[in-house]
């Protein structure tokens, strides 16, 4: 029997496979412990260190909206300058606190909860890393050699506050990195080293909380979901009429996940809510648009459904290349897509075999790869 | 053969952007030196992939465009304007038309 100590940040499609691996190891009789926001872990029914910041949740509040209009460069520097930098410094002392209080024989720390890895390295700990997206894998920078130089100097401030060695890449342990994909979604040409684990999604039931309306599913048509995470604002907005126009003439049925009032007076064939039962509902469904967020992504693929991507930010678009590189769905431009291109998107999806075919192919991957039974096997062997 | 002037250069880029994003970019923002591809024109990755390719077919070889965005700093990315395209652009056949 071990102890694990899963670091997450407050990000719930971080935290699910996680999860998903906790709950299998403490089926196994091992110990798991959570340290993160502690609201956000609440739900678990875990035993959970609080490592939050009011004052650091308070700030992503105050900048969301202004999140919600960065794309590509901007979005990148966001993302390291005023969230996983800070995350990893406010949430230090309380991952130290867990560390010790639970006295734990290994840190299993999100990949963007770095404050995991360097609290693993001080006290010599063995260190995993959870990938949630494989959006880091194939050196997404390499065009941009600057940019990557910025990150390793961000990553290195740390590592110095916390007297670690400054040339740790807190992105990647070398003892063990789970990574909740596969071979054949990577589509990479490059070797992985040995301790690199792809296990596929780590997928499980949640509970539906949603009242979502099953009977209003039309047994007649063809149904398509529409999600784009948690994103708003004018780029939703159009995004999503584009997408309602789109479908007019196609007789099928979108089952939209939008935030209230963003498709006011929605026509016949919309099924609009402001949350979906995702997982459950894509055993009803023939495709998915979605803005190509790793986890959106391999649901769709866990189930052998193709794909039309809308990638915005972040990793998106690489996720989105993975996506029509497997052959699995059509990529479209979210910013600039009208209805014609998404119709066209669309009815190639849903009419053309070689995408279902792909996609299909891509959910056999995922089967042999053996998600979170396979990560909990990889974290036995390492204890 | 002449380099052509900068206000030709516009055009030419003009033109491009709109193969790379649809015409209607054109009607949607008024291209200048100062409009920046992140905040005004929010190119996309695949886009700046396909407008690199558009220059080389322009311009040949010397243009190289993902060389020219692989020696900047991450904050020169953000603030990438128009104008500073089209000053690489213009120093890059100057260069070749002397050579």
């Amino acid at each position: 029997m071990s102890r694990y100590l899963f670091v997450v940040p407050p990000l719930t499609g971080h935290i699910n496979p996680a999860a998903a691996v906790a709950r299998e190891l403490t089926a196994r009789g091992h110990r798991v412990a959570w340290a993160g926001r502690a609201a956000t872990l609440a739900g678990l029914g875990a035993e959970v260190y609080d490592a939050g910041d009011p004052a650091l949740d308070a700030a992503l509040r105050d900048s969301h909206e202004r999140r919600l209009g960065l794309r590509g460069a901007g979005a990148l520097k966001f993302l390291w300058e005023e969230f996983i930098v800070p995350l990893a410094r406010t949430s230090r002392p309380g991952v130290e606190a867990a560390a010790d209080a639970f006295e734990p024989d290994v840190i299993v720390a999100d990949q963007q909860a770095l404050a995991g890895a360097l609290v693993a390295r001080r006290r010599g700990l063995t260190w995993v890393t959870s990938a949630t997206t494989s959006g880091e894998f194939t050196d997404p920078y390499a065009a941009m050699p600057k940019v990557d130089d910025w990150i390793r100097e961000r990553m290195a401030g740390l590592c110095r506050d916390a007297g670690v060695a400054e040339t740790t890449d807190l992105r990647f342990s070398d003892d063990l990195v789970l990574a909740f994909t596969s071979a054949a979604l990577l589509g990479s040409d490059r070797e992985f080293p040995g301790h690199y684990a792809f296990v596929g999604p780590a997928l499980t039931a949640r509970p539906d909380h949603t009242g979502f309306p099953w009977s209003a599913l039309d047994p007649g048509r063809r149904r398509v979901l529409v999600s784009l995470g948690t994103v708003n604002g004018d780029g939703g907005a159009r995004f999503f009429d584009a997408v309602v126009r789109a479908a007019e003439p196609l007789d099928v049925q979108l089952i939209v996940a939008a935030p209230a009032g963003l498709l006011p007076d929605p026509p016949p064939y919309v099924l609009t809510r402001p949350h979906l039962p995702q997982l459950d509902l894509l055993s009803h469904v023939d495709a998915v648009v979605c803005h190509a967020g790793h986890n959106t992504v391999c649901e769709a693929l866990a189930h052998g459904l193709p794909l039309v991507v809308a990638p915005i930010r972040d990793d998106q678009p690489v996720i989105a290349g993975q996506v029509t590189a497997a052959g699995a769905g059509v990529r479209v431009r979210f910013a600039r897509c009208g209805p014609d291109e998404l119709r066209t998107a669309l009815v190639s999806v849903l009419s053309e075999p070689a995408y279902r075919v792909a996609a299909g192919r891509v959910r056999e991957s995922f089967l042999a790869a053996g998600g979170a039974p396979a990560a909990a096997d990889h974290l036995e062997k390492i204890s | 053969m002449t380099a052509p002037d900068s206000s030709q250069l516009l055009d030419h880029l003009r033109a491009d952007l709109a193969e790379v994003m649809g015409d209607d970019v054109l009607l949607a923002v008024d291209i200048t030196p100062d409009t920046r591809f992140d905040d005004d024109l929010a190119l996309e990755s695949i886009e700046f992939v396909a407008l690199g390719e558009i220059l080389r077919e322009r311009y040949g070889d010397r243009v190289d465009f993902p060389g020219f965005i692989a020696g900047m700093e991450l904050d020169e990315i953000m603030s990438l304007t128009v104008g500073r395209l089209l000053a690489y652009i213009s120093d890059r056949l100057a260069e070749s038309a002397t050579v």
